[in-house]
Order: structure tokens, then sequence, then C-alpha cells
């Protein structure tokens, strides 16, 4: 009986949240009638005074730097908590758990692939500003290089103080870079570099710096984060 | 003027990342660096109230785009008092903490560091910010540090507690983008002075849905009574001064958040009736809760939650003088609850089951612990020298101003009962024989401090209550004056 009334109750309110968004009509070319909507902002100032051809990168990194800002520090706390709760197994137990070995076409084939992961994962995020990517697409790109070193040698190891230091020092330049805007314009994370030319790879001011940093920020952390996780003897195949 | 309110999230951040850098030179610095930065964002914070009292509001434009087009800060007297309140609280959480787990690996001290100064510089966002969705970053921040600190002590029931807390944390950011996407929809901003001034052009449906979403996903972090479920046993298995910042810090910030966005964006004239009904149905079950509960620990997070609810329902009588009272209850309620997650933590100390029997007779023992254990406790409850009488009668008096005297009734009702179980503790710490198998601790000389702060501050407001009404009065002034809120945003050129 109880479970029929929970039931029922969420029918209900699934109905209503269901219609509300319904409603709402999303995909339509303007929000209520009158108002003017920040994206329009967005998208002239993008070109017009940023000087970078991607509007994302220009909302994500300058328009509201502030929120990447935190979820950079989102992500650096998430790995810092995984780290502290997975603490004391990790000391105890120590090695990696190895089920089979890799067959000699993945550790070869592996090898071959990884520079050019690596390879990528850089080119996405230093061309941030100017095609679709950046610094967090760019950072998960060469996590997953390092994914498959670790799953293909059973020894591969990355060391924990480089990724450390590499995550400190990213973040010190994003925090950094804000800093110098404020002392130089006044404001928090305002660009103080010239923007340069639309469409060059120096261009944008301070937006590629700050991409760049978050890129090697978010590569170093999911490394982290999978490097922690795989030497976590399981139950059952331990 | 000494700095601006961004270093507040500026500083911290920095030396977040730093200090893994700095504890690879010296391993102290780790334990150091949180104590500086938090004593200067204290110096800092009192410099700008002192401003903001005097000269108004500041708002600060990030990345040089005025508000709506960028994200900005509002240091005004009623964020600015929250965050004064917040960072005092966390610093001296910090110097509590200071010692703790000293004789144990360099690792583990490192997170537990960063993550409390994660939770206070979270927090301090959440109440700074003017943008909901740079809150919702900033919620995000505190919410990920808490359930790391929850699961601290890497045992079967704090995993259990933190993994309960993570469930509803996420329902919770869930819930809080649905809220904020229905508003952009909409409007076509996230600037909250900006959808205050153009929210009456929404659709009521949608207004109503999109202020549900954001209560019951802050009603999450603020331990609104269904959504409370992870508060117990989180308060019970994390450190004990973990306990303090939470109760402290953490609940004023997401209780600030409610508020701002009940007088602040939104304007609907039922939500203030609504805030008083949840927040008597959260004191009254919370508070019946405590009486039944046999962990002290359990027992202080009941008496949190009632709080506040006690603090909703003063905020719900919309008026200033209720603001003023919840504002007030605020400012004690975190400061006698951290005294008490401090003292209270000391008498139980040694203790696997962290029963409140096991605080018999411990006043020989702890003489000075079990004092300021029986001041907390008095002032909490409200009985008068203390500072909790002073919050409990403002808000009654303001009870009575909105002819609200089934209000008042309840609440003294509700009292009685937490005179109880506080006076149950209190009478086993003194009149009861220790039993045979507790091992009392003693306070180190920071824990010792700290509280004899926090019981001097206590009594001070208690015979003074001038001292910080005049402060009370102009931020619930303030918060009241929506328009000025909004012209003093959008003005900025």
């Amino acid at each position: 009986m109880k479970k029929v009334l929970v039931i029922l109750l969420l029918a209900v309110l699934g109905y209503y949240t269901a219609a509300t968004f319904f409603d709402i009509g999303f995909g339509q070319p303007h929000f209520i009638k009158g108002l003017e909507p920040v994206k329009d902002i967005y998208l002239a100032q993008t070109v017009k005074t940023l000087k970078v051809s991607n509007a994302v990168t220009s909302i994500v990194v300058n328009f509201r730097g502030f929120d990447t800002l935190g979820e950079v520090t989102v992500l650096f706390l998430a790995v810092t908590v995984l780290g502290s709760v997975l603490y004391k197994k990790r000391h105890e137990v120590g090695e990696r758990s190895v089920l089979f070995s890799a067959s000699s076409i993945v550790t070869s084939g592996s090898k071959l692939l990884f520079p050019a992961i690596i390879l990528l994962g850089a080119y996405v995020f230093i061309h941030g500003h100017l095609s679709p990517g950046g610094g967090f697409q760019g950072g998960v790109i060469i996590a997953t290089g390092f994914l498959l070193m670790l799953l293909s040698y059973e020894n591969y190891s990355v060391s924990h103080t480089a990724l450390s230091v590499v995550e400190s020092l990213a973040g010190i330049t994003f925090a950094g870079v804000g800093l110098l805007g404020f002392l130089h314009g006044g404001t928090f994370l305002q660009n103080f570099l010239p923007t340069g030319v639309l469409n060059n790879l120096f261009s944008g001011g301070i937006i590629p710096i700050i991409y760049i940093a978050v890129g090697f920020k978010v590569g170093a952390e999911l490394t982290g984060v999978i490097y922690t996780v795989l030497h976590e003897k399981g139950q059952s195949n331990g | 003027m000494v700095g601006t309110p961004v270093l507040f999230i500026a500083i911290p951040l920095l030396a977040a990342f730093l200090i893994p850098l700095l504890g690879m030179i010296w391993k102290e610095l780790v334990r150091i660096v949180p104590g500086l930065v938090l004593t200067y964002l204290l110096i800092l914070a009192i410099n700008l109230l002192n401003h903001v009292l005097v000269h108004g509001p500041i708002v600060e434009v990030i990345a040089g785009w005025v508000p709506p087009i960028g994200i900005n800060l509002v240091f005004s007297a009623f964020s600015g008092f929250l965050v004064t309140l917040m960072i005092f609280l966390g610093l001296l959480v910090w110097i509590y903490s200071y010692r703790f787990k000293r004789n144990v690996e360099y690792e583990p001290a490192l997170k537990y560091f960063l993550m409390l100064m994660m939770l206070i510089t979270g927090s301090v966002g959440i109440v700074l910010t003017g943008d909901i969705f740079n809150m919702f970053v900033f919620i995000e921040i505190t919410s990920i540090s808490a359930y790391g600190l929850t699961a601290f002590y890497k045992g079967r029931n704090s995993a259990e507690a933190s993994f309960k807390y993570v469930m509803m944390g996420s329902i919770a950011s869930t819930f809080l983008l649905l809220a904020i996407m229905i508003i952009y929809s909409q409007l076509g901003t996230l600037n909250m002075a900006d959808i205050a001034r153009k929210i009456h052009l929404m659709n009521p449906t949608l207004k109503i849905v999109s202020y549900i979403f954001f209560v019951t996903a802050l009603g999450i972090e603020a331990e609104i009574f269904p959504l409370n479920g992870w508060a117990p046993d989180a308060y019970a298995e994390a450190p004990g001064p973990v306990g303090a910042a939470f109760a402290g810090i953490v609940v004023k910030a997401a209780v600030y958040a409610i508020i701002r966005y009940t007088y602040t964006i939104f304007d609907l004239s039922s939500s203030f009736s609504f805030l008083i009904i949840i927040g008597m149905i959260t004191l009254i079950i919370a508070e019946t809760a405590a009486i039944r509960q046999e962990k002290l620990k359990r027992m202080l997070a009941y008496s949190s939650i009632g709080q506040m609810g006690l603090v909703l329902v003063a905020f719900g009588f919309g008026t200033k003088e209720g603001v003023f009272a919840a504002l007030f209850l605020m400012l004690n309620h975190a400061i006698i609850k951290s005294l008490l997650f401090f003292s209270g933590s000391y008498l139980v100390y040694n203790s696997t089951e962290k029963n409140i029997k096991e605080v018999n007779g411990m006043s020989k023992f702890l003489p000075v612990t079990s004092l300021l254990f029986a001041i907390g406790a008095f002032a909490i409850v409200g009985l008068p020298p203390f500072a909790g009488f002073w919050s409990k009668l403002s808000v009654l008096t303001a009870a009575a101003d909105s002819n609200m005297i089934l209000i008042m009734v309840l609440v003294l009702m509700v009292s009685v009962v937490e005179l109880v179980y506080y006076l149950r503790v209190v009478n086993r710490i003194y009149f009861f024989k220790k039993e045979a198998d507790t091992k009392p601790h003693k306070p180190t000389f920071n824990a010792l401090f700290v509280m004899l702060v926090l019981g001097a501050i206590i009594l001070l407001i208690g015979f003074y209550p001038d001292a910080v009404t005049g402060m009370l009065h102009k931020a619930s002034a303030s918060l009241m004056d929506k328009g000025q809120y909004i012209h003093n945003v959008l003005s900025l050129k």
C-alpha cells in the first residue's frame, strides 16, 4: 500500500515537472519578448572585443571564467577527496591486480598510439580558442593516453609527485593570471594582454594561457584518478 | 581600503594549489598556511565590514564585464556579516584542529587541511556571489569537501554516512541545475539582480516550479526536515571540529541561499508562509528526535537541525524584526553549537560508541571543558545571562509583532523539550558517577583556548547584546531593501 502511494505521488510530481519542461520549448530563438538576453552580448563581444573565434571558449574562460576557476577547483577537490578516501587501502594493499597480461598487439600498438594521443590532446587545448575543444577536452584526451599505457603495461607507473606538481603549477597559473589581471585592470581575471588578430594562434589575450593551464591540470588530475583507482585491489579477482 | 571581496576566493584557491608544493619543502607548512590565509581573510573581512557598515555595499565586477554580462560579488552588510562570522569560525576550527593527526602520516593531514579550507571558501563564495550559476559552483566545492571530511575516518559507518550524503547532495545539484535552467530559459540571464528585476515577467507556474526546485536543492544542505536524512550520520561520523564547521559554516551558507532566493530574487508572496511551515515542522520533528538520541553528537546534530528550523521560521515572518531575530539566532547558533561540538567531542574523546552515558561524572576530570559545555547548553536553550536568551527573546517578540501567537506557543513548548535533553546531559556530567571504563582525555592547549574564546563571546553577548545588535540591524535592513540591491548591482558602468 505504502509503495503504491509513493509511486502515485512520484507519478503526479513527475507529470507536472515534465509538463513544465515541455512548456518551456527549448530551441526557440528567443526568451520572453522584449528582454535582452546576455547571449546576444556574448556573441557580439566574442569576435569584436576578445578576437576569439570559438564562442564557447570565450564564455567559459572569459565572461564566466570565475565559474571555470571554481570548476577546476571542484575537480582538484574531487581528486583530493578520492585520494583521502582510498588512502588507507592504497597503502595497505599496494600492488595492482592483473587478471591476465595484455597481448603483444596491444602493447606494441599502444606504444605507437601514445605519442599521437598526447599530441592530439595538446593540439585540442592549445587551439581551444580557435576550434572546437579546449582545456577540459584536451586534458581528458591526454588522460586516456595514460589509461591506454596503464592497461597495456602491468608495471607502467606514473610518478605521483610529478602529477601533483603539474596539477599545482597549472592551478597556480590560472589563479595567478587572474590575480595579475586584478593588479593590471582592477578586476579579477581581466584580460591584460593584447588580443591580437582573429584566428591567429597568438590571439585572445589570456584565454589561451588559461586554457593551456586547464589542459595540463585536467590531464594530470584524471591520470591521477585512474592511477589511484587501478591500484585498488578488488575483492573478486585479488 | 585593504582589499576587495574577490580576494576571499582568489587567495584561498591560490593557497590550495600551492599547499601540495609547499608540503614538499616543509611538511609543517601544510598546517600553517591555511591558518595564515584565514587570519588574513579575517582581517580583510573585518575591515571591509566596517567600511560597508558606513559607506554601503561593495559590488565587485569580475573579468571586467559589468553585470549582467559578467559575474559579480556583493559584499553588503548582510553578506559581509555572514562572511566575517564564517571566517572567524573557520579560523577557530583551524586552531582547534592544528595538532590534529599530529602523529599520523603526512598525506591525510594535507588532505584534511585542504578540504577544511575549501569548505570555508566554498561557503564564503555562496554568500558573496551575485550570480546563480556561480553559486552552484560554490555549492559543489562546499559539498565535495564536506563529503570528504565526513569520510575522513575510514570506518564502515563513516563511509555509509558519506555515501548517504553524496547521494542526497548529487540529487540536490541536479535540482539546482534544473531550477537555474528554467530561469535562464525564460529570462536569458543568470545575474541575481537582473533576475529580480525581470522576474515579474515570468510565467507563474514556471516561477513556482523553479522556486520549489531551489528550496529542495538548498534544503538538503540547510537540513530542512524531509531532506535532512544525511545530517545526523554525517555529524556523528565526521571528526569533532568538522561537526562544528558543518553547523557553523556550511548550514549557514545554505540558509543564506534560501533567504536570498526568497527575499531578493523571487516575488512570491506565499513563500514566507511556506518558510514558516517548513521551519516549524523541522523544529518540532528535530527537537523531538533529539530527546530520543543516545549518542552525544547525534543529539547535537538534531538540535542543530531544530535551530535551523527556528531560523527559517523567523525569516518567514517577513518583517524587519523577524530578519533581525533570525540573524541574531544564526550568530548565536554558530558560536554556541561550535562550542558544544568542541567541548562535547572531548567529553566522549576515548569512547568508540560516543554514547551520552559516557559523559557521566566528567566534571571531576575535565572541569573546564565540562563547565564550557554547560555554558553552551544553557546558552542554546536560552537561559538568561547567556547569548541565546536574547536571540530567542527577539524571535518571540518578532512573532508577537506579527500576531503569530500559535508560533510563539509552539516555540516555547519546543524550548522546554530542548531544556530537558540538554539538562539531562549536564546533569550526567555533574551529578553522576563516572563509568568504570571511560578514560577522560585532557584537551590540548589550542582546543582549550578556542573553547575559552567561544565561552567568553557567549558571556559577552549575554551581558552586552548591544555589542552586536547595531550591526545586525544594519544587516537586516540591507537584506530587506531589494530595490537598493538591484540598483547597486545594475548601476555599475
